[in-house]
């Protein structure tokens, strides 16, 4: 198979370079092996929320000094404004519709009802702009019987320290109660697809509407509208007051939602999108990559002009560690990472660990190196590149959408 | 019974140390009629009782080398078959030898064996690999002896409870600071209550020091002087289990060569290394550890060389300085029990050291032996027979299992055994999984919460196996410190918990944090730091690290 593009990775970063460059015609293939981590991403995205344990209230200043090797300072901390409007423009096609400035970050509320820095959140999930003028003085935390990854005692502890009059009311529904006969059906992508016929959000939204009581927002666990945003829509149109939802833990229903129409604009688009396969080797040419071998089509390498390398950290596999090295597994490119495995971690669990900065090594391009020379037809994007901590930074969706959109004007030029 | 009554009662023994001896001789001895209270200052089984392999020895290890430890871990071992049946799994084990193994060494064993009264029976290198698929398969000899598998933690639980069932108080978190000594006589000890900060004195009529290593130090508090001898012993757990039987090498004792399969995991281990007294509460694996484990454990069982290891941790072995000589250098390998009445003329004071965690109940019986000779209590000991509580004769048999007990309640009785009954099964959120991998429930914390002395997550794994299994502990921790929180209204403190534990669990994974348990952890840190933001609601630095 001949493509214009290979993408190797089918998350965040994978389907966005993918868009960008199906939109301007070009046959893209991406191979995805159908998880990525947007299934832990509670709805929202960021480019920069911290710095040194600070919360960044203004990320374009503080990404002007970040760092030579940061992937944003490689991508050029003047084109980030740009980038990032157009990355909103392109969620938004998607059918993803988000809010939040580039200017200034806003807070986004974690299961635990703490107060993170962010810069875009789905429309329908619960942000606060500003922590001094809240969007309600009352709300009703709608705990939902029997489920238990939301941790309601925490949220509702969190929110009151945030200034809120918390309410917290347990509810279920029969198609609830159905449901929690299995013991383990109660999560929250479960939930979601059993809480989307027209009957079952009457039936949400009567309880939600008899029990809120006097509140002036009713706040919802974030398990409705894993495939897009309609059965929100149509449950807020059901009840009598402004409705949020609030991230739950994984696997987070907001992010399968944005997974799953990335997917559908990408092949809209004309993508080829190879779910369930993996890339696990590729063949090289002089300092070009020819074709990359995937687990599925065996001995029918797929050939393209570029290719572009978006698998992810040690999460996702893209990078992984034996108790000698660290590595790219696919085409074993050079890395950044310490060599002495004493040095990848710290004793303290929530210190930063060195590892979280690892990656593959590229050139002021995003070109992967191998022993110590650019690869020209071939890019890294999104988690897999060196340079950044997104846990202790804030910055993984940022660096993901943004190399993303970087790489693709580049293999456009 | 609230805590200030129990300060207020004078009791018949003090027990110190909550471990296995402790447990074991805090159930005799109220077995035996007398009032009893056990004091542990951090949780219960956190010393060596929870830091080894798991393993309930039939004692061939020691036949060569050392016969009484041998005929005394034979003898228990058919005991605890019968008491503690719902923490022993029996899978038999192999001692087996390979190539580069002296064959001829298998004679010598088998005969050390049959003297010891241990059954031992030479197979046939195939029939060995038929039966345990795992061994290695370039074994010259293997020989078949009755080793099992044993949960200490379990085991530990069920002494405490049938010694409270017969009247017996127990307080964890409540440290030795001193002993109240009045005239050349041990009355009682002065305690440190982690809990509340507080400092009491509480009475007993004799002290029983059943705290392993930290023996010496409480010694110490007493005056007299105890050499113990620190041996350190690190482990690993590999994250699936790999062997069915007991794997042994066939050989002189010696580093990583025992496989032992507990639940559904497996543990290697163990190294050996003399430690300073000084260190014995540093538990850090060091890369050397991990690497002889490693590069021995693959000679047992080759498929080891690519499992997922979860966890590396370590314990500290008692062991003595034997009383006969006074160069101090020789070491007593078996039991140590000593009055220090007759010893150092110090009355109402009883060291009970030495041993091992498979030897825990004769250790108990001894030591209450020696507290009735001196309280004039001539009871007997009944610990040999009586089964502990979960292997009772009526435990729940399988028809059992459907028709009387819940969802939550079947899914608990390996861990319980008949106490599951306890679960409460009121309503359907009593029966909904916090742990999938280890099927936990929500009646099954109330039940841990309410009557197991758990005051933390760590607490919880120990006495319910949550997160424990394979995920360790990535959303079940979350789900069970939100549960927890709720019990006790005190959410703030359910987060600290949470982020304790995680920690907790990071000490032991760090060692070994490469392949899928590098991955585990960025994956717990993008749940409970990048999603959750549980770093920005906690500060763990300066926290005590005592769990």
């Amino acid at each position: 198979m001949r493509m214009d593009t290979v993408i190797m990775g089918g998350g965040l970063s994978g389907l966005t370079c993918g868009i960008a460059l199906a939109k301007r015609g070009k046959r893209v293939a991406i191979v995805a092996s159908g998880q990525s981590t947007l299934l832990f991403n509670g709805g929202s995205m960021e480019l920069l929320g911290n710095i040194d344990g600070k919360a960044v209230n203004a990320p374009l200043e503080a990404i002007a000094a970040l760092p030579q090797d940061h992937p944003y300072s490689k991508i050029g901390a003047d084109r980030i404004a740009v980038l990032a409007d157009e990355a909103r423009q392109l969620l938004a096609d998607a059918g993803i519709s988000m809010e939040g400035s580039t200017a200034r970050n806003h807070w986004r509320i974690t299961p635990m009802g703490i107060a993170k820095p962010a810069w875009l959140t789905l429309s329908d999930h619960l942000r606060l702009d500003d922590l001094n003028n809240l969007p309600a003085k009352r709300v009703a935390l709608m705990c939902i019987r029997g489920f238990f990854d939301e941790p309601n005692g925490m949220l509702e502890h969190g929110l009151q320290g945030l200034g809120l009059e918390v309410k917290k009311v347990e509810f279920t529904t029969d198609d609830i109660t159905a449901l929690r006969r299995s013991p383990s059906e109660m999560r929250a992508s479960s939930l979601a697809k059993h809480l989307t016929s027209n009957n079952a959000l009457k039936r949400l939204a009567e309880q939600i509407n008899t029990l809120a009581g006097d509140a002036d927002m009713v706040l919802l666990p974030s398990v409705l509208g894993q495939n897009d945003d309609s059965d929100v829509q149509m449950l807020q149109g059901l009840v009598s007051k402004p409705l949020r939802l609030v991230a739950t833990l994984p696997p987070a229903v907001a992010g399968m939602r944005m997974q799953t129409l990335l997917r559908h604009y990408f092949r809209m688009l004309g993508g080829n999108y190879l779910m369930g396969d993996t890339a696990v080797s590729g063949a090289f040419d002089s300092d070009r990559l020819a074709s990359v071998t995937t687990a599925k089509l065996g001995d029918m390498p797929l050939k393209a002009d570029n290719f572009v390398l978006a698998t992810g950290s040690f999460i996702s596999r893209g990078l992984r560690a034996d108790y000698e090295r660290v590595y790219e597994p696919v085409l074993d490119l050079d890395v950044d990472a310490d060599s002495d495995r004493e040095q990848w971690t710290r004793f303290g669990v929530l210190e930063p660990q060195a590892y979280m900065r690892y990656g593959v090594a590229t050139d002021g391009n995003l070109h992967c190196l191998k022993r110590g020379k650019p690869i020209n037809n071939l890019h890294a994007i999104g988690s897999v590149l060196s340079g950044h901590d997104a846990i202790k930074m804030g910055d993984g969706t940022g660096v993901s959408l943004l190399t993303a959109l970087a790489v693709a004007h580049d293999i456009l030029a | 019974m609230v805590t200030s009554d129990i300060y207020n009662k004078e009791y018949d023994v003090i027990i110190i140390g909550g471990g296995a001896t402790g447990a074991g001789t805090a159930r005799d001895c109220a077995l035996r009629g007398l009032s009893v209270l056990l004091v542990e200052r951090n949780d219960y089984s956190t010393g060596a009782t929870g830091r080894n392999h798991g393993l309930m020895h039939s004692g061939a290890r020691y036949a060569v080398t050392d016969s009484e430890s041998a005929s005394e871990c034979i003898s228990e071992n058919m005991i605890l078959r019968r008491i503690a049946r719902h923490c022993v799994e029996e899978t038999d084990g192999l001692f087996i030898t390979l190539p580069e193994d002296d064959l001829q060494y298998q004679q010598t064993f088998v005969e050390a064996c049959q003297r010891a009264g241990i059954r031992a029976d030479v197979i046939d290198p195939a029939e060995a690999r038929r039966i345990e698929p795992a061994v290695n398969p370039e074994l010259i000899g293997a020989v078949r002896i009755p080793d099992a598998s044993i949960d200490p933690f379990r085991l530990t639980v069920a002494n405490l409870l049938d010694a409270r069932m017969h009247g017996a108080e127990t307080l964890n978190y409540h440290e030795v600071e001193g002993l109240i000594i009045n005239q050349n006589r041990v009355e009682g000890v002065k305690l440190f209550n982690k809990h509340d900060g507080s400092h009491v004195e509480v009475r007993g009529r004799v002290v029983v020091n059943a705290s392993g290593i930290w023996g010496q130090r409480i010694a110490q508090m007493a005056g007299v002087k105890i050499s113990m001898f620190p041996a350190r012993g690190a482990l690993l757990i590999f994250g699936h289990r790999v062997n069915n039987m007991v794997i042994n090498r066939c050989r002189k004792p010696a580093n990583a060569d025992i496989l032992v399969p507990d639940d559904t995991v497996c543990v290697i281990g163990t190294t050996s290394d003399r430690i300073p007294i000084e260190t014995v509460d540093d538990m850090r694996v060091t890369r050397e550890e991990v690497d002889i484990l490693l590069k021995e454990g693959v000679k047992i069982a080759p498929s080891l060389a690519t499992t997922r290891i979860i966890r590396a941790y370590a314990g500290v072995r008692p062991l003595v300085a034997s009383d006969d000589d006074p160069s101090g250098r020789s070491i007593s390998r078996g039991i140590v029990c000593l009055d220090h009445a007759q010893r150092d003329g110090l009355e109402g004071f009883i060291t009970i050291t030495g041993g091992k965690m498979m030897t825990y109940r004769l250790m108990g019986e001894i030591a209450t032996n020696a507290v009735c000779a001196k309280l004039g209590n001539t009871a007997p000991c009944v610990t040999a027979s009586q089964p502990l509580p979960g292997s009772e004769d009526d435990a729940p048999n399988q028809s059992d299992l459907t028709k009387r007990y819940s969802f939550g309640q079947r899914a608990a009785i390996g861990r319980h055994g008949s106490l599951a009954a306890r679960i409460e099964k009121e309503n359907d959120i009593d029966n909904a999984l916090v742990c999938e991998c280890e099927g936990v429930t929500v009646g099954e914390i109330k039940y841990a919460v309410h009557q197991l002395h758990v005051h933390n997550l760590v607490n919880l794994r120990r006495r319910t196996r949550v997160g424990m299994g394979t995920c360790q502990g990535k959303l079940c921790s979350c789900r069970a410190a939100s549960l927890m929180g709720e019990f006790n209204h005190d959410v703030k403190r359910a987060q600290e918990d949470l982020a304790s534990f995680l920690d907790e669990r990071w000490k032991g994974m760090r060692p070994v944090a490469w392949g899928d348990t590098l991955r585990e952890s960025q994956l717990t840190a993008t749940i409970y730091e990048g999603l959750c933001g549980l770093d920005m609601a906690v500060n763990l630095e300066g926290k005590e690290d005592a769990q």
